[in-house]
């Protein structure tokens, strides 16, 4: 399969990683509040871990297209 | 190579790490607490734990090698093949596993499919995971012998006694607890190698000038696709999406952390905060790796070799102690928590699932425990002529496990997010997909596009066998598939019912 796509410059790496990275914070971001929040003491927003998915996502795209 | 101080700090290490350990026999009272921790684990100790259960000794040799050898790109595997799939675990996988009631990822499969892929999966996990426990501890004896000078087999013994008192007596609660002083042991020795060697190598700005001048890609995370190794598009198709989930979303002894969890938000925000430890994870070899690239004056003969050069050349009497109890810690952790998963895999899936059904609970907990001595003696005995004699067999069982990963990936994702899946299109996706699997390896294909084709023909396989048979009945998939998840008080029943450990 890599013969074929030899010619594909090394930025589009950086253009399908970074595509990515996107897709999964987006599907994160649209996760029910309700089934985010299921078992949690409370509703504060520090408890929202679709912020911290975003987070954590957000460095990786920002390591990704550093390096 | 280590003495005095360094020595002291070693075997401070080793008892301190055998007394905290042993101090949670106290709480295992049923074999819920010895398998599951008494599903009281909080999100902090969930996700140190898996990180310290992830790392193993040969991330740090091995991966500080491939680190000096190829530069960061060998931190693809901590972050692409690793994070994305880590928050995917967290909110999709995490949180099914947690609400079936399952003790292990096998006995999920037999609730959403049938006894037969619990069964296989069950299997090849509990072999898996048994010959992996031999081989850690052959690293442990091997890592002692060469740091200390102690004789093999007494480093296997120490690590087999420390590691199998604790797990035997402590259960999950003291594997995890454990594995937090031991992941705290090693980024406290990763920082401070981070320090001395931005400080040897006048930061950041004199790592990167020094390394690329003779190798000017070793700071790019993506490399050209006519890499031996690591070719980007096999990075992000075979090891993003395919392999690394199947890792953080099936391996069962990640994900056992997760199902002792005290609520399914501990369970989700554990797993999301090991994601962010994980991040850390490349400070502990990738970096070692460049600055011996940077300093050693002649190359090394052996890539292997630069952890070993970086702690006689760069570290300190006492440092050399402490990154060298990180290394047992590495190798602690992932021993106590593969015994753990492996004796629960044995005596949920296996004895409890097919032999000996109602017992009472104190008889499992009894045969856990049991269960445990038996696979610490048998790991130690191994050690040696499994990693040395019959290398074969471990080699045979990983390419076994490559082969089952994509098709496990896909059985599992269908069963969660397809309430159409069937149990014959689980059955049918899972050998069909290990077909395809051995048949491209047997072509000679990249092993990061074996997992990628062999998850793609398992999904396919299982769409259409589902499609053409009789779907399941509703009742069973309560609670077992995303958006019947519905808050009326007959699923809740059911699902509290699971929890408690019925069917």
């Amino acid at each position: 399969m890599a013969e074929w796509l030899a010619d594909i410059p090394l930025y589009w790496a950086k253009i399908i990683g970074t595509i990515f990275f996107v897709s999964v914070m987006i599907w994160a971001l649209t996760r029910p509040k309700d089934y985010i929040f299921q078992g949690a003491p409370d509703r504060r927003i520090w408890r929202d871990l679709r912020l911290w998915a975003v987070v954590v996502l957000l460095v990786q795209i920002i390591i990704y297209l550093g390096f | 190579m280590i003495s005095g101080i360094d020595l002291f700090i070693v075997i401070f290490f080793i008892v301190g790490v055998f007394v905290v350990g042993v101090y949670f026999k106290k709480f295992i009272h049923t074999s819920e607490d010895y398998f599951l921790a008494g599903r009281k684990l909080t999100w902090w100790v969930i996700g140190m734990s898996i990180i310290g259960t992830n790392i193993g000794s040969y991330d740090y040799v091995g991966g500080a090698g491939a680190a000096y050898d190829v530069g960061i790109a060998q931190a693809n595997y901590e972050w692409i093949g690793a994070i994305p799939a880590m928050v995917i675990s967290a909110l999709l996988f995490v949180p099914y596993y947690w609400r079936a009631g399952a003790y292990t990822v096998p006995e999920y499969l037999g609730k959403r499919y049938s006894q037969p892929v619990r069964v296989i999966e069950a299997l090849l996990w509990g072999s898996f995971l048994v010959c992996c426990l031999a081989i850690f501890f052959w690293a442990s004896g091997l890592m002692i012998n060469t740091y200390v000078g102690w004789p093999i087999w007494l480093g296997i013994l120490i690590t087999a006694v420390v590691v199998g008192i604790y797990t035997v007596t402590g259960g999950l609660t003291a594997v995890a607890m454990t594995d937090v002083i031991q992941l705290a042991i090693m980024l406290v020795g990763g920082f401070a190698v981070a320090i001395i060697g931005f400080h040897e190598v006048g930061g950041w700005g004199g790592l990167v000038e020094k390394v690329t001048v003779e190798h000017p890609d070793h700071f790019r995370l993506f490399l050209p696709l006519d890499h031996d190794t690591y070719p980007w598009l096999g990075m992000i198709l075979g090891l993003g999406l395919v392999l690394s989930p199947a890792w953080w979303c099936c391996h069962q002894a990640i994900i056992q952390r997760t199902l002792g969890a005290r609520s399914e938000w501990d369970a989700k925000a554990g797993m999301l905060s090991a994601a962010f430890l994980k991040m850390l994870v490349p400070l502990l070899y990738v970096l070692p790796g460049l600055f011996v690239l940077a300093l050693a004056a002649e190359p090394l003969s052996d890539k292997d070799q630069a952890l070993p050069w970086a702690i006689k050349n760069m570290l300190p009497a006492g440092l050399a102690g402490l990154v060298f109890a990180a290394f047992l810690a590495a190798i602690f952790s992932s021993v106590d928590s593969t015994l753990n998963s492996a004796v629960t895999i044995w005596t949920r899936d296996i004895y409890q699932n097919l032999f000996v059904k109602k017992a009472p609970d104190k008889h499992y907990l009894n045969f856990g425990r049991g269960l445990t001595m038996v696979f610490v003696v048998l790991g130690a005995l191994l050690a040696k002529p499994l990693t040395t004699s019959f290398e074969g067999i471990y080699m045979a069982m990983q390419t076994l496990l490559t082969f089952f990963q994509g098709p496990t990936l896909a059985t599992v994702l269908l069963g969660i997010m397809w309430a159409r899946a069937t149990r014959w299109g689980g059955l049918s996706g899972l050998l069909g997909g290990v077909a395809c699997s051995v048949t491209l390896h047997m072509t000679g294909m990249n092993f990061l596009y074996v997992a990628w084709w062999s998850f793609v023909a398992a999904l396919i396989i299982n769409a259409i066998v589902s499609l053409l048979t009789k779907p399941e009945p509703l009742e069973k998939l309560r609670g077992l598939v995303y958006g019947l998840v519905m808050k009326d008080e007959h699923v809740q029943n059911s699902l509290s019912s699971r929890v408690e450990g019925g069917e």
